[in-house]
């Protein structure tokens, strides 16, 4: 009980400050928009011209694409303190939580939430699901919307994991900027595709490394069966929201020990 | 009963030696030199329930660490540590509860906000009653004067005002003990005197145990009962401000008007000189109208101490405990 009225007293927070910059917040937001958008207005544009990559349409792709964005909006609302967690160390910010009668994490991802980034993936997202969604051969009938769900849950905690991992990383060195901005980052405009299309490298590391594919392309290829599948254990399809689960899981760990190195900058 | 008891805590930083240059910044990703840093150094005390506590020292004494270890924040290196039956680094959500923490050079406020949405949000987190945070929020904002400014966004507000939200922010929950780091940094005379007061009212009222931090000779002369000093981390005073006076003043100073309407100003120091003899010199050499004798400035003798005039250890090289 008390831990929602947290959490809607720290979202009220959140939006209440964007609303003191109205105008601001809406640039924002659409300059967010307009960004991701421009990029998939490319590879349609792409895609016109080659009809497929690797037996996937113009709408499969969108469909793989709203996954991401999708996952990515409830990501930057939940996650956004994680996101920029080496700041908050070095503004001492996260003393402050140590002070509270609270989880660490738990006040971190119920802290500040991303408005302008959830709101411009979000939308984003919606938009290339509503074009998509039923143009690709899905019956959305419980199970699937059953699926779907657990896709979603799995996708956001696939990379709210990943996040913890980074900012846990950052009680053992100073700079971990760099590490999560090849990892995450590159890694993300990756999954924009059908892994199957990038050489084993790049694939095993989708994969086991840095697990996107489990984000969007294997959810995908549940509700759609592509042939491209076949190069695959046909399990990930199934498993795809438990790794979510797993991997939250195993970050939580190392974050629970990884806090306790932490020694905080001075004054 | 013992409220705060440290024992011999230590800490130490390791701060990595950097040199200039592409090389060694490359050598820098392998392998690196630190250099150890004793921020804190084998300090001891124990403080009882209800007394407030003056904590000073230069800077980089080590004053903002040892509260840092008091509170939770950090792990100290060694010795031993407990407060109000926990030890705050392992209990950290039971401990903090009954803890409040200002750090005058960093706002826990939401600086886009008005005050009150901070204070809303931490009714929830500390699980405060609605009728105890009624009673305390209006409590505290009368006591330091804050009614015309609470719904203002707190980047409007000056250093003072903010300050004083801080406080409240960190005592809305009636916490049983409550640490300050610096609350008086940078403010003006009346606001430090409201902060003054407010503290003080806090442990009377309430029997809040206090430690604070300042630099501020004034709010440790007009607030706290007892006076700790630490220099390079480790604990140089403990005792009362009169004591330190007593013990420390090396100076005393004396005016005397002369019978001719005159002033002289003599300075001279009570352990080289018996007060009998100066006082027998100055008789013998000046015909004396009135005579005065000024107690040394609390802040002269924080300075000569710091500056390391003054001898810190008694002979047998025990800190002076008065
Ligand atoms: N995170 C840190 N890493 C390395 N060294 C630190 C760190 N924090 C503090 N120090 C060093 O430890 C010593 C004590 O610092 P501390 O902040 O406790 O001093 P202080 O007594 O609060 O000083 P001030 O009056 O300036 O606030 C200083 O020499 C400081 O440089
Ligand atoms: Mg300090």
């Amino acid at each position: 009980m008390g831990e929602i009225k947290i959490a809607a007293q720290s979202l009220r927070m959140s939006i209440h400050t964007r609303m003191q910059y109205r105008v601001d917040s809406l640039v924002a937001t659409l300059a967010v928009f307009v960004r991701e958008a421009t990029n998939i207005i490319v590879i349609y544009l792409a895609l016109m011209k080659f009809d497929k990559i690797n037996g996937w349409n113009v709408n499969e792709m969108l469909f793989l694409f709203s996954l991401l964005f999708l996952t990515y909006a409830f990501v930057v609302s939940l996650f956004a303190d994680l996101r920029d967690f080496s700041c908050m160390i070095r503004e001492g910010r996260f003393d402050r939580l140590m002070l509270r009668p609270r989880g660490l994490l738990f006040q971190l991802i119920l802290n500040n939430a991303d408005i302008i980034a959830s709101i411009g993936h979000g939308t984003l997202g919606i938009c290339l699901f509503l074009i998509s969604a039923n143009k690709v051969g899905i019956t959305w009938d419980i199970p699937t919307i059953l699926y779907y769900i657990s896709a979603i849950i799995g996708g956001v905690l696939i990379q709210g994991g990943m996040f913890i991992l980074f900012s846990a990383l950052s009680f053992y060195f100073v700079e971990t900027n760099s590490i999560r901005e090849i990892f995450y980052w590159n890694m993300r405009k990756f999954a924009g595709y059908p892994i199957s299309i990038y050489n084993k490298l790049i694939q095993t590391l989708m994969m086991y490394v840095v697990p996107f594919a489990f984000v969007n392309y294997f959810p995908a290829q549940y509700l759609l069966r592509k042939e491209d599948m076949a190069d695959y254990n046909e399990m990930y399809m199934y498993i795809a929201p438990c790794v979510g689960v797993v991997i939250y899981l195993t970050a939580y760990g190392f974050w629970r020990i990884s806090v306790k190195r932490y020694k905080s900058t001075g004054n | 009963m013992q409220m705060i008891e440290v024992n011999g805590i230590k800490k130490y930083y390791k701060v990595a030696k950097r040199d200039k240059g592409i090389t060694s910044s490359v050598k820098h990703l392998f392998h690196r030199n630190y250099q150890v840093k004793k921020a804190v150094d084998d300090i001891s005390f124990s403080i009882k329930k209800g007394e407030i506590v003056g904590f000073i020292g230069p800077n980089g004494a080590g004053k903002s660490t040892t509260i840092k270890m008091l509170s939770g924040i950090l792990y100290p290196d060694e010795g031993k540590l407990q407060i109000n039956g926990y030890i705050p680094y392992k209990q950290r959500k039971q401990y903090v509860k009954n803890i409040g923490v200002v750090f005058g050079q960093k706002s826990q406020l939401h600086w886009d906000l008005p005050l009150i949405e901070s204070f809303e949000l931490m009714k929830y987190i500390y699980k405060i009653p609605q009728n105890l945070y009624e009673e305390n929020l209006e409590k505290f904002t009368k006591l330091l004067d804050m009614e015309n400014f609470i719904n203002q966004p707190v980047r409007q507000l000056s250093l003072g005002q903010r300050m004083r939200g801080d406080i409240v922010a960190a005592l809305l929950h009636s916490p049983e003990i409550v640490f300050f780091d610096e609350p008086t940094i940078g403010l003006d005379v009346v606001a430090k005197e409201k902060i003054r007061e407010f503290i003080k009212y806090m442990n009377e009222t309430e029997q809040t145990t206090i430690i604070f931090t300042t630099h501020d000779m004034q709010d440790i002369e007009k607030v706290c009962d007892r006076l700790i000093i630490i220099d390079e981390g480790k604990k140089i005073y403990d005792g009362t401000i009169d004591g330190i006076k007593n013990k420390y003043a090396n100076s005393k100073t004396i005016e005397i008007l002369l019978e001719n309407g005159e002033k002289e100003v003599k300075t001279f120091d009570i352990n080289k000189t018996p007060m009998n003899e100066v006082m027998e010199g100055l008789f013998s050499k000046y015909h004396i109208k009135d005579i005065s004798i000024c107690e040394p400035e609390i802040d002269e003798i924080i300075r000569d101490i710091y500056e390391g005039r003054v001898a810190l250890k008694t002979t047998d090289g025990k800190v002076g405990e008065i």
